[in-house]
C-alpha cells in the first residue's frame, strides 16, 4: 500500500472504526487512534527520505455536461513539512488524550472526530485542485465544529463551535465563489497550473486580484485574522487537546497554506499587499489582547493569532521562505505551549484561571521546564526555532518598500510583544507563591509517559529544528534560500526588551493588587477593557447578525411574507368567496337559464377561439 | 400493456385494498411496500431498456380517434430518473410511516398517489399528463386534510386550491398549444410552430412555478408541508416539488428553449429572489418544521436558478440538485416530524439537548442540515457547486453571488442545531420518551447513506442527466 493510499482513506477508515470499537470498549477507540496516527506519521515520513520530485497524480471526480471537476493529488516538499506537522503533532496530540480525555466517557467520538480532523488536514495539503483543497477545507470546518462543541451538554462549549463555524463559513463562501470564478476565467483549478499561468501573465490581472482576494476572505475565516478571529477565542471551551491540534498547531495553518500554496498567483498582484496589512493589523490585535487574558489558553489563542499572521506578514511581504518556517516552528512551539498548558490545567482539575496558579514549578518542575523552551521559541530568543524564522519575517518586512512602514513597525510590536505576554504566563504559573492554597495542594503529577513524553519530545524538535532553517526553507521553496538578518542591534534589543518586560510583569503579577488597580483605574481601565475583549469585534459581529440580519432584514422578510404575499392570496380567496355569493343568483335551477347560459358561454368560447386564431 | 398497469393498477389496486383489508390494517403496509419495490425494480429496468437518446415508445393506448386523444406512454431519461426518485421515495416514505395510525386509509392513499405519479412522468400526452398531474392532488389532500397537525384542514384546502389554480394556467396553454399546433404530444408539439409562443411561455411557467414553488407563489408550502405529517411531507417535498420542476423543464424548456432563453432574466431573479428570501424567513423561524419548509423553498430556488441557465449544465446541476433536494430535505422533515411527535412542541425553544437523548437521530439531523449548507462529502455540496459553475457560465461573474444562500443556510442551520441537538436539555426533552420504531430509523439511515453516496460519487446522477438532455435541441 503506498504512502498516499495510507495518508488519503486511513483517518476516515480509522474514524468509523475508532468510533464502533469505541462504543464496544472505551479504551479501544484510543488505541485505534495511536494505530493510525502512527501509520499516518510513518506514511508522512517515507513521503520525505523518498522525496525526489514531486508526485502527481490527476484525476477526475465527475464530469458534468462539458464540465470535469477534478481530484488530484499533488505532493511536493510544501505538502511534505505540511504533512510531517499535521500526522506529528496529531499522532502527539492522540497520545496526549489518552489521560486527558481518559475520563471522558464518550471517547469513542472523540478519536473519531479527531481522525476525521487530521484526514481533513491531509486532504487539503496534498490536493492537486481547488476542489479537492476546499474538501479537506470543509471537512475540517465540520470537524473542528463538532470537536469544539464536544462537551456539547454545556452552553458555552455548544455556543463557541456555532461561532466557529459560521465565521470559518462566512470566508468559505467566498472560496467556494472563488472556485466558480476560477473555473470560468481561468479555466482551470489546478492550483499548480494557476500558479504557473500567473508567472506567465496570462490571468487577467483584475480577475487574479478579486479571486485572490476571495481566497484571502477564506483564509482570513480559517486562520483567525482580522476581523474574522473572535471565533479562535472562545474556540478554547474544547478540550485543550483539540486547541493543541486544531487551534494551535494544524487547521488554522491551512490559511496560509493556501495562500503559499498559490504565492506565485498572489505574488502577481497586490493581493499580496492586502495580505500584509491585514496580517500586521492581526498580529498587533493578537499581541495587545494576550497581555491581560486571564484565562491560559485564551493567552495561547490570542498568541496564536499573532504568530500565524506574522507568518502572514512573512508571506506578504513576499518571502515564501520565511513565512513558511515561521509557521513551521509555531506549529510546533504551539503545540507545545498548548499541550503544556493542557499539562497544568489536567494536573489542577480543569483549572484555567491564571490567577488562581502559582508556584507550580516545584510540583511540575519537567513541565515547567519545556513550558519554557516553547516560550522561549514563541519570543524569540535564539537559538530556539522561532527567533530565525521571526528574525527572517521582520526582515523581510523592512527590506520590501511597501511594507518598510506600518507593517514592519505593527509586526515588530507583535513580536517583542511575544516574550511579555507568555512570560506572564510563565511567571504566574511557576514562581511566586501559591494563590490557591488548596489547589496547589491538590495538583498531582502527571504520567511522564502519556502526559510530558509528548512535551519532551516536541521541546527537543523545538531546540533541534533552529539548526535546519534553511534546509527547510529549501525544502519547501525548491529554492536556494539564504536567511536575511535584521541587524546585530534588534537581537540586542529583543533580549533587552524581553529581560526588561519579564522584570516588569514580574513585579506586575506577583502582587495583584497591581492589576486590579489598573483595571479599576478610570482611564486606564478602558484600555484594559479594550484589550481584554479583543478590541470588541465580537461584539460588533455579534450585534450586526442579531440586530441587522435577525432582527431587520430576516423579520422584515417574515413580515413582508405574512402581511403582504400571504395576504394577497388569503384576500383573494375572500374576494372569489364574495364573487360567488353575488353570483349565486345565477344558481336559478331552472333548465332553460342553464341552457341560456351554455349557450351564451359556447359564443363567448367560440369567439375567443376566432380572435386567437386571428392571432 | 405492462406499463399501463403501473398507472392504473394502483389507482384500481388502492380501491381494491381499502376495501378488502380495511379490518387487517397490518397487512396494507406490505402490499403498499411490494407494490412500490416492484415499481422501482420496472423503473430501472427502463433505466436499462433506454436507447442512447430520445425517447422509448411504450405503447399507445386508449385511442380517441376524433381527437387525436391517445393515452402515449413513452419515456426518456429525465422521466426515468424521476420514476426512480419517485418509488424509492415512495418506498422510503412507507418504511417511516410504519407506525402510522388507520393505516389502510393511508396506505391505500398512497398506493392511488404512486399510479397517479407514474401517470404524470410516463404520459407525453398533454391531456392524460394533466389528468394525472391533477389526479396526484385528490391523495395529497386527503393525506394532508386527515393525517395531518392542527390545522391540516385549511392547509389541505389552501393547497389544493393554490395548486388547482395554478393547474388551470397549465390547462389554458395546454390549450393553446393543441389549438396552435394541432398536437397534443409533446414530441409532436416539439417540432411544430407554437404561433403564441409569449403567452403560452408564461402561462406555462407561472403555472410550474406554484409547484415549484417560485416566489411570491411559495406561501402554500410552508403550511401543507407543516400540517402534514412528516412522511407526507417528504413525498411532497421529493415527489411533488419535483413534479413542478419536471414540468418546467419538461414544458417550459423543451418546447420553447428560445422564449426561454429570451425570458431567462426573469427565472434567474426569481430564483434568486426566492433562494435568499426563502432563506431569510428560515433564520427567523422558531418553529422547527416551517424552519425547514423554508430551507427547502429555498433550495428550490437554486434549482430555479439552475433551470434559468437554458443550458446542458444547468439543467444537469437542476437534475442533481432536485434529487439531492429530495434526500436531504426529507431526513429533515422526518426528524423536525419526530421531535414534535415526542416532545409535543413545535418550538425550538423548547427543545434543546436533544442529542443526549437520541443520539443517532441527532447525527442524522446534523448529517442532513450539513449537507443542506452544501458541506463537501454530501449532495448538497455537488448540488451547489455545479449550479454555481453552470450559472457563471451563462451569465457571467456577478451570479456568484448565489454563494451566499449557502451562507445564510449554515446560518439558520447551525443555529438550529444550536437550539435543538445541542447545549442543555430542556425540561421539555428531558421528560420525553425518545422511542423509534426501527423502521422508521432505518428510513433515515437510508436517506443518510444515499446523501453520502451520491456526495461522494454523483457521477451516475450526471451520466444520467447528460443523457437525459442529450436530445434536447435548442438547450446549448
Amino acid at each position: 500500500m503506498s504512502s498516499v493510499t495510507i495518508l488519503l482513506f486511513w483517518p476516515f477508515i480509522g474514524a468509523v472504526a475508532a468510533f464502533i470499537l469505541g462504543k464496544a470498549n472505551k479504551k479501544m477507540a484510543f488505541w485505534a487512534a495511536e494505530i493510525v496516527g502512527i501509520a499516518l506519521f510513518a506514511a508522512s515520513l517515507m513521503l520525505w527520505i523518498n522525496y525526489t520530485v514531486p508526485i502527481s497524480i490527476d484525476y477526475t471526480w465527475f464530469t458534468f455536461g462539458e464540465t470535469a471537476l477534478p481530484f488530484g493529488i499533488y505532493i511536493d516538499g510544501l505538502s511534505i513539512v505540511m504533512l510531517l506537522i499535521a500526522t506529528g503533532l496529531g499522532l502527539l496530540d492522540i497520545h496526549f488524550a489518552h489521560d486527558y480525555m481518559g475520563e471522558d466517557n464518550d471517547q469513542a467520538r472523540y478519536y473519531a472526530k479527531v481522525l476525521f480532523f487530521i484526514g481533513g488536514m491531509i486532504l487539503l495539503v496534498i490536493a492537486k485542485d481547488m476542489i479537492g483543497m476546499f474538501v479537506g477545507w470543509e471537512f475540517m470546518g465540520l470537524a473542528s465544529y463538532l470537536l469544539i462543541s464536544f462537551w456539547h451538554t454545556k452552553s458555552a462549549p455548544a455556543n463557541a463551535g456555532m461561532q466557529a463555524f459560521l465565521y470559518t463559513r462566512f470566508g468559505d463562501v467566498f472560496i467556494f465563489a472563488a472556485i466558480g470564478l476560477l473555473l470560468y476565467f481561468v479555466g482551470t483549478l489546478d492550483l499548480v497550473e494557476i500558479n504557473t499561468m500567473a508567472k506567465e501573465g496570462s490571468i487577467d490581472h483584475s480577475v487574479a486580484l478579486v479571486i485572490a482576494l476571495f481566497i484571502f476572505v477564506g483564509a482570513i475565516g480559517k486562520s483567525g485574522q482580522f476581523p474574522l478571529y473572535p471565533w479562535l477565542m472562545n474556540a478554547m471551551e474544547g478540550p485543550t487537546t483539540v486547541s493543541a491540534l486544531i487551534h494551535g498547531a494544524t487547521m488554522v495553518n491551512s490559511g496560509i497554506y493556501i495562500v503559499a500554496r498559490l504565492f506565485d498567483f498572489y505574488a502577481s498582484t497586490e493581493a499580496l499587499l492586502v495580505v500584509a496589512n491585514v496580517a500586521a493589523l492581526s498580529a498587533f490585535i493578537g499581541a495587545t489582547s494576550a497581555l491581560v487574558q486571564r484565562e491560559i489558553k485564551k493567552v495561547l489563542a490570542y498568541s496564536t493569532m499573532s504568530h500565524l499572521s506574522l507568518a502572514f506578514v512573512g508571506l506578504g511581504v513576499g518571502s515564501l521562505a520565511a513565512g513558511m518556517t515561521h509557521l513551521m516552528n509555531h506549529a510546533v512551539f504551539k503545540a507545545l505551549l498548548f499541550l503544556a498548558a493542557g499539562a497544568v490545567i489536567f494536573a489542577a482539575h480543569h483549572t484555567k484561571d491564571l490567577w488562581r496558579f502559582g508556584g507550580l514549578g516545584k510540583k511540575l518542575t519537567l513541565i515547567a521546564a519545556v513550558m519554557a523552551i516553547g516560550g522561549l521559541s514563541l519570543s524569540g530568543i535564539p537559538p530556539f526555532s522561532g527567533f530565525f524564522s521571526k528574525d527572517a519575517v521582520l526582515a523581510s518586512a523592512m527590506v520590501n518598500p511597501d511594507t518598510q512602514g506600518l507593517v514592519s513597525v505593527l509586526a515588530t510590536i507583535a513580536g517583542l510583544l511575544s516574550i511579555a505576554y507568555i512570560g506572564r504566563v510563565w511567571l504566574l504559573l511557576f514562581t511566586g507563591k501559591p494563590r490557591d492554597e488548596a489547589l496547589y495542594e491538590s495538583v498531582k503529577k502527571p504520567s511522564f509517559l502519556w502526559i510530558t513524553l509528548p512535551l519532551v519530545i516536541m521541546a527537543l524538535i523545538t531546540l533541534g529544528l533552529g539548526l535546519y532553517q534553511s534546509e527547510a526553507a529549501e525544502f519547501i521553496t525548491g529554492e536556494p534560500y539564504v536567511q536575511p538578518h535584521v541587524d546585530g542591534l534588534l537581537i540586542g534589543l529583543f533580549i533587552g526588551l524581553g529581560l526588561l518586560a519579564l522584570i516588569v510583569f514580574g513585579l506586575y503579577y506577583k502582587g495583584l493588587k497591581l492589576t486590579e488597580k489598573i483595571s479599576n483605574h478610570p482611564f486606564l481601565k478602558i484600555f484594559h477593557q479594550l484589550l481584554f475583549n479583543g478590541y470588541y469585534v465580537e461584539y460588533m459581529i455579534t450585534w450586526f447578525s442579531k440586530n441587522i440580519i435577525v432582527a431587520s432584514v430576516a423579520k422584515a422578510a417574515t413580515w413582508i411574507d405574512l402581511h403582504i404575499i400571504d395576504a394577497i392570496v388569503n384576500g383573494s380567496v375572500g374576494l372569489t368567496q364574495a364573487l360567488f355569493k353575488r353570483l349565486k343568483v345565477t344558481q336559478t335551477g331552472l333548465i332553460g337559464d342553464y341552457a341560456g347560459m351554455m349557450v351564451a358561454g359556447l359564443a363567448a368560447l367560440t369567439i375567443l377561439m376566432i380572435l386567437m386564431e386571428g392571432a | 400493456m405492462f406499463y399501463l398497469t403501473l398507472i392504473f393498477g394502483p389507482l384500481f389496486l388502492a380501491v381494491v385494498v381499502y376495501a378488502l383489508f380495511r379490518n387487517f390494517e397490518g397487512v396494507v403496509k406490505y402490499i403498499a411496500l411490494a407494490l412500490f419495490a416492484k415499481m422501482l425494480a420496472a423503473s430501472i429496468e427502463l433505466y436499462n431498456a433506454l436507447p442512447a437518446e430520445g425517447y422509448l415508445k411504450l405503447g399507445s393506448f386508449l385511442h380517441v380517434e376524433a381527437f387525436n386523444y391517445v393515452l402515449t406512454l413513452q419515456v426518456d431519461m429525465l422521466s426515468v430518473v424521476m420514476l426512480i426518485l419517485s418509488s424509492l421515495l415512495l418506498i422510503l416514505v412507507t418504511l417511516s410511516s410504519w407506525t402510522m395510525k388507520n393505516q389502510a386509509a393511508y396506505f391505500s392513499l398512497l398506493i392511488m398517489f404512486s399510479g397517479a405519479i407514474f401517470g404524470v412522468f410516463m404520459s407525453t400526452n398533454l391531456i392524460w399528463f394533466f389528468i394525472f398531474w391533477e389526479l396526484t392532488l385528490v391523495p395529497m389532500f386527503f393525506l394532508v386534510g386527515i393525517w395531518g397537525a392542527e390545522q391540516r384542514v385549511y392547509a389541505a384546502v389552501k393547497f389544493f386550491l393554490y395548486t388547482h389554480v395554478a393547474s388551470m394556467l397549465i390547462l389554458l396553454a395546454f390549450y393553446l398549444l393543441y389549438a396552435q399546433t394541432g398536437f397534443l404530444d409533446v414530441t409532436l408539439i416539439k417540432e411544430a410552430a407554437i404561433a403564441t409562443p409569449a403567452l403560452v411561455w408564461w402561462l406555462l411557467f407561472l403555472g410550474f412555478a406554484v409547484k415549484l414553488p417560485i416566489f411570491p407563489f411559495h406561501t402554500w408550502l410552508p403550511d401543507a408541508h407543516v400540517q402534514a405529517p412528516a412522511p407526507i411531507s417528504v413525498l411532497l417535498a421529493g415527489v411533488l416539488l419535483k413534479m413542478g420542476a419536471y414540468g418546467m423543464i419538461r414544458f417550459v424548456i423543451e418546447l420553447m428553449p428560445e422564449s426561454s432563453r429570451e425570458y431567462a432574466i426573469y427565472m434567474l431573479i426569481l430564483g434568486l429572489i426566492t433562494a435568499f428570501f426563502a432563506g431569510f424567513l428560515a433564520i427567523y423561524q422558531t418553529h422547527i418544521k416551517k424552519m425547514v419548509a423554508y430551507s427547502s423553498i429555498s433550495h428550490m430556488g437554486l434549482v430555479m436558478i439552475a433551470i434559468a441557465t437554458v443550458s446542458y449544465e444547468g439543467l444537469s446541476a437542476a437534475l442533481y440538485e432536485m434529487i439531492g433536494h429530495a434526500f436531504i430535505i426529507s431526513p429533515l422533515f422526518l426528524i423536525a416530524g419526530y421531535l414534535h411527535h415526542k416532545t409535543g412542541s413545535w418550538q425550538m425553544g423548547d427543545m434543546g439537548g436533544i442529542v443526549q437523548r437520541a443520539p443517532y437521530v441527532s447525527a442524522i439531523f446534523v448529517l442532513a442540515g450539513m449537507a443542506a449548507l452544501g458541506l463537501p462529502g454530501t449532495m448538497g455540496f455537488i448540488g451547489e457547486i455545479t449550479i454555481l459553475i453552470s450559472a457563471i457560465k451563462v451569465n457571467g461573474a456577478w451570479i456568484a453571488v448565489i454563494a451566499l444562500a449557502s451562507l445564510i443556510s449554515a446560518g439558520y442551520l447551525i443555529w438550529t442545531f444550536r437550539r435543538v441537538i445541542y447545549g442543555e436539555m430542556s425540561p421539555v426533552v428531558a421528560s420525553a420518551d425518545f422511542k423509534m420504531h426501527k423502521i422508521e430509523f432505518s428510513a433515515l439511515v437510508l436517506f443518510a447513506g444515499l446523501i453520502v453516496l451520491f456526495g461522494l460519487y454523483p457521477q451516475p446522477i450526471f451520466d444520467a442527466a447528460n443523457q437525459a438532455f442529450a436530445h434536447f435541441g435548442g438547450v446549448q
